[in-house]
């Protein structure tokens, strides 16, 4: 350590090299697809769940007595999958140097993922059983749980992603933090269509 | 969150404030402290205001109370105050960036390694040294366990202690010693071997190293909660785990996650690295194999971890939420936790293996000064290890009552791994053949590896077996397997690595004749320990069982002693690693006349690895090719390569 600490007084004088990109996607772009990548398996292993409760084990779905509120449900994938059309406007508005664009956009984006969630936790409070009621509700909650977690963690992204619209920090030439959140956020919503399907309608 | 480039930013400690307040408020220690403290009590009130508002009662309920504010929140409010956060922290809440300093990079003194570094060379120390203290940790476990076994009957523990202190002691080797030394290693050797200047996320890197003492902590500290650790095996087996086990049980789950994240963190830093970051000239077909074999583990890992993450979570709701996914009473399918848990877990196998392939190719091609025998194979080896690993997941349950349709075509492919695994061993082979061979530690764990891991191989693949394992099923013949494969596989390449980088990482040799020592002592001490296991297998003796019929008793007795034979060889390689990184000689920048780009800057290399990026020109392994050249670097670094590197 001592040799360590000696090759190393010059410290300050040093600097990186110039670094060389051998690939022509952007290092943090390519990151947040194998995050996603990682995410789906995740999600694969409730949907694994699902499956074996759901088929294997042949359980009623819904268990009676115990209802979905499918509409309600329904009218919360109508506004989650908008919010995808309004993220989207955001990061072309960026793209072509419009701030009016980029701040509604992800402002509208950012209030209706925040409708989705409460709206989600009203669900909860109102549907009549809990996490301990046998196998339909452990699915349920935690299908619907597990992707609640990833819209609150795409609506934190969403909010710093939108504080920083609002101070001017992206522009043409920057938008990496817009367009990374984005497909975070496009994830979310495609994910949620799934759960959807799955949990309320087959 | 941007690659090491001119442009990103850093914010700097907050000088303008007095130094009191600095102290108390800038990254470090102090913070985290205090802030594990805040965020432990703020976990506690948000359990105990959403049970008051839920209705739920008892109100001050232990379990998840204990899970959400000491296993949750106190350690994020840890990793926070050691500053792991501050870049993403200051960027969130829309502050203006800076530009970067460098201030988190690099080690200048001893105090730098205990703080967030973004240096990988100095995160590969650190991945290091840590889990080396947990490999002791584990070790010492181990010998216990080993003294209660030593005769019949029950000597030191109760069954419920015994059945803690084997469990910890895998969940130690395989989440804190296994998979992240692999990954200190690559850490430190895979961004030098590119020619890049860093990894493509330094800070992430950084944070993921700071994940695993968390883990490990977590583990070992169930010890001394009430009722003890969990008991069920680091497999941590449902129902058992899930509804009949103490709190224990939830510290491995929540432990299991923290390891976990950390190593789907840096998987996706060494993939974006591996892809995006590669000197001119590096193509996929130039990489040295040990960048090939952390490229296919961080497939594995990347998409593989998130399964037991599931399992662990499923198990931990089961325990906490009194959800019913394993509970058969509840309408819960018991089963599904052995599907999910070796979906990842039987891949894990091979994420504990493949880097310590990349390390022998390296060791074997450098010690037998001759290129690397077929080495596009070798790399799509690893890449079909990868894809059938995916498929062998139910081997380890022929016994579990799941379908038997399932268990043929799971032997099948089973027996497959043993063909690309095969390719590689006798690629080694046939690099040794011939060779002008040099038998330095590095090489002589590399040949103990070879041999031990064939034995390993061989039981795995009468395991594989149906009839076979449903006879060995749960007897000391898996407990034997396993510690050929790992131990005499993953732990002598470990070994292998920690000697052959040792010049490169400190800048001072190690010293040969204690290298040899501790290689002779741990060869002789684990055959001695681990071979008999075999036998007693065969013969029914029952693994995790404190307890055991005296006709066992001999060779139990010899098992133990060797065992401590075993430990002891440790503390050679502790006095090795120590005294000579203090007291060493000063190592010369290529002491191996390797060719691979690591050894071609100075020893300890400088802080940014290169002054320019190296201009790629051939294959990594040229060795006793005439006029071959894997890579021109700047003249500045390149002047204490050997002219005739081929020798």
């Amino acid at each position: 350590m001592v040799a360590h600490a000696e090759a190393h007084l010059d410290h300050h004088e040093e600097h990186p090299p110039v670094p060389h990109y051998s690939s022509r996607i952007s290092p943090s772009i390519l990151g947040m697809y194998l995050f996603i990548g990682s995410e789906i398996m995740l999600f694969g292993a409730f949907f694994t769940a699902y499956f074996f409760v759901r088929v294997v084990n042949g359980t009623p779905w819904p268990t009676p007595p115990f209802h979905l509120p499918v509409y309600l449900a329904f009218i919360n994938t109508c506004i989650l999958v908008t919010s995808s059309f309004t993220m989207h406007w955001a990061l072309t508005s960026v793209k072509r140097n419009n701030p009016f664009g980029l701040r509604a956009g992800l402002l509208l984006t950012f209030l209706m993922g925040l409708t989705f969630l409460i709206t989600q936790v009203a669900e909860y409070l109102r549907i009549g059983f809990n996490t301990g009621d046998g196998a339909f509700p452990t699915i349920f909650f935690c299908l619907t749980g597990l992707h609640g977690c990833h819209v609150f963690v795409g609506l934190t992204i969403l909010l710093f992603m939108t504080i920083r619209a609002f101070r001017g920090h992206f522009d043409a030439a920057h938008h990496h933090g817009v367009e990374i959140g984005g497909i975070y956020w496009h994830f979310v919503d495609l994910m949620w269509i799934l759960v959807f399907l799955t949990v309320y309608i087959l | 969150m941007t690659a090491v480039t001119a442009d990103h930013h850093v914010p700097t400690a907050p000088s303008q404030h007095g130094p009191f307040r600095r102290y108390v408020f800038g990254a470090g220690w102090i913070r985290a402290a205090w802030m594990f403290c805040l965020f432990g009590g703020i976990g506690f009130g948000l359990t105990v205001l959403a049970r008051w508002g839920g209705g739920w009662h008892p109100i001050l309920y232990t379990q998840p109370i204990v899970l959400l504010s000491l296993l949750v929140a106190a350690p994020i409010g840890f990793l926070a105050g050691l500053g792991t956060f501050d870049y993403w922290t200051y960027y969130a809440l829309g502050h203006p960036t800076r530009a970067e300093d460098h201030s988190g990079h690099g080690a200048r003194s001893w105090r730098d390694y205990f703080r967030v570094n973004t240096d990988h060379k100095v995160i590969g120390v650190q991945y290091l040294v840590t889990t080396v203290i947990f490999f002791l940790i584990g070790g010492m476990l181990a010998m216990l366990v080993r003294a209660e076994l030593a005769r019949p009957g029950t000597q030191f523990f109760d069954t419920q202690t015994y059945n803690g202190l084997f469990s910890v002691h895998a969940s130690l080797m395989i989440f804190l010693f296994v998979i992240p030394a692999f990954a200190g290693l690559a850490n430190f050797a895979v961004p030098l071997m590119l020619g890049a200047a860093d990894m493509a996320f330094p800070r992430l890197n950084a944070l993921s190293f700071w994940l695993l003492p968390i883990a490990g902590v977590m583990m070992v500290s169930s010890f001394f909660i009430p009722d003890g650790a969990f008991a069920c095996g680091w497999t941590g087996y449902a129902p058992l785990c899930s509804s009949h086990q103490p709190l224990g049980a939830v510290f491995f789950n929540q432990g299991v996650q923290w390891a976990g994240a950390s190593s789907i963190m840096t998987a996706l830093n060494f993939l974006v690295t591996i892809i995006t970051m590669r000197a001119p000239g590096m193509t996929f077909w130039r990489m040295p194999l040990l960048v090939w074999a952390n490229f296919t583990t961080s497939l594995l890992v990347v998409i593989a971890t998130p399964f037991i993450a599931g399992s662990q979570f499923f198990s931990m709701f089961d325990h906490v939420m009194h959800t019913a996914f394993f509970d058969p009473g509840n309408g819960g399918y018991a089963l599904g936790y052995q599907h999910i848990f070796w979906f990842y877990s039987h891949p894990a196998v091979y994420i504990m293996m493949l880097p310590g392939f990349g390390i022998m190719s390296e060791v074997i091609a450098v010690f037998s000064r001759k290129p690397i025998f077929g080495y596009r194979l070798m790399a799509l080896s690893l890449m079909a290890i990868v894809v059938l690993g995916f498929s062998v997941w139910a081997h380890h349950m022929f016994v579990s009552g799941m379908a038997t349709w399932l268990r043929v075509p799971m032997m099948v492919t089973t027996l497959l791994i043993a063909i690309p695994t095969g390719i590689k061993i006798f690629s080694w082979l046939a690099t040794i053949w011939n060779g002008k061979l040099h038998f330095n530690t590095p090489f002589l764990f590399a040949l103990g590896f070879l041999s031990m891991f064939v034995i390993g191989g061989l039981s795995g693949v009468m395991l594989g077996a149906v009839p076979i394992d449903i006879h060995v099923s749960d007897t000391y013949f898996i407990v034997a397997h396993i510690h050929y494969v790992l131990f005499g596989g993953s732990v002598f390449t470990i070994f292998a690595g920690m000697y052959y980088w040792f010049p490169k990482m400190t800048g001072r040799m190690y010293s040969e004749t204690l290298g040899k020592l501790h290689f002779w002592l741990t060869f002789v001490a684990f055959n001695c320990t681990f071979f008999p296991m075999h036998l007693i297998g065969v013969e029914g003796m029952p693994r995790r069982v404190a307890d055991y019929a005296p006709r066992f008793a001999a060779w139990n007795m010899f098992i133990s002693l060797s065992s401590f034979a075993l430990g002891a060889s440790v503390l050679v390689f502790l006095y090795n690693m120590i005294t000579s990184w203090r007291h060493g000689e000063i190592a010369p920048s290529n002491p191996w006349r390797a060719m691979t780009l690591e050894w071609q800057v100075s020893s300890p290399p400088p802080t940014f690895n290169f002054t320019e990026i190296p201009q790629v020109v051939g294959g990594p392994y040229e060795y006793g090719v005439p006029g071959a050249v894997h890579a021109i670097l700047t003249p500045s670094h390149a002047t204490e390569v050997p002219a005739e590197v081929g020798v």
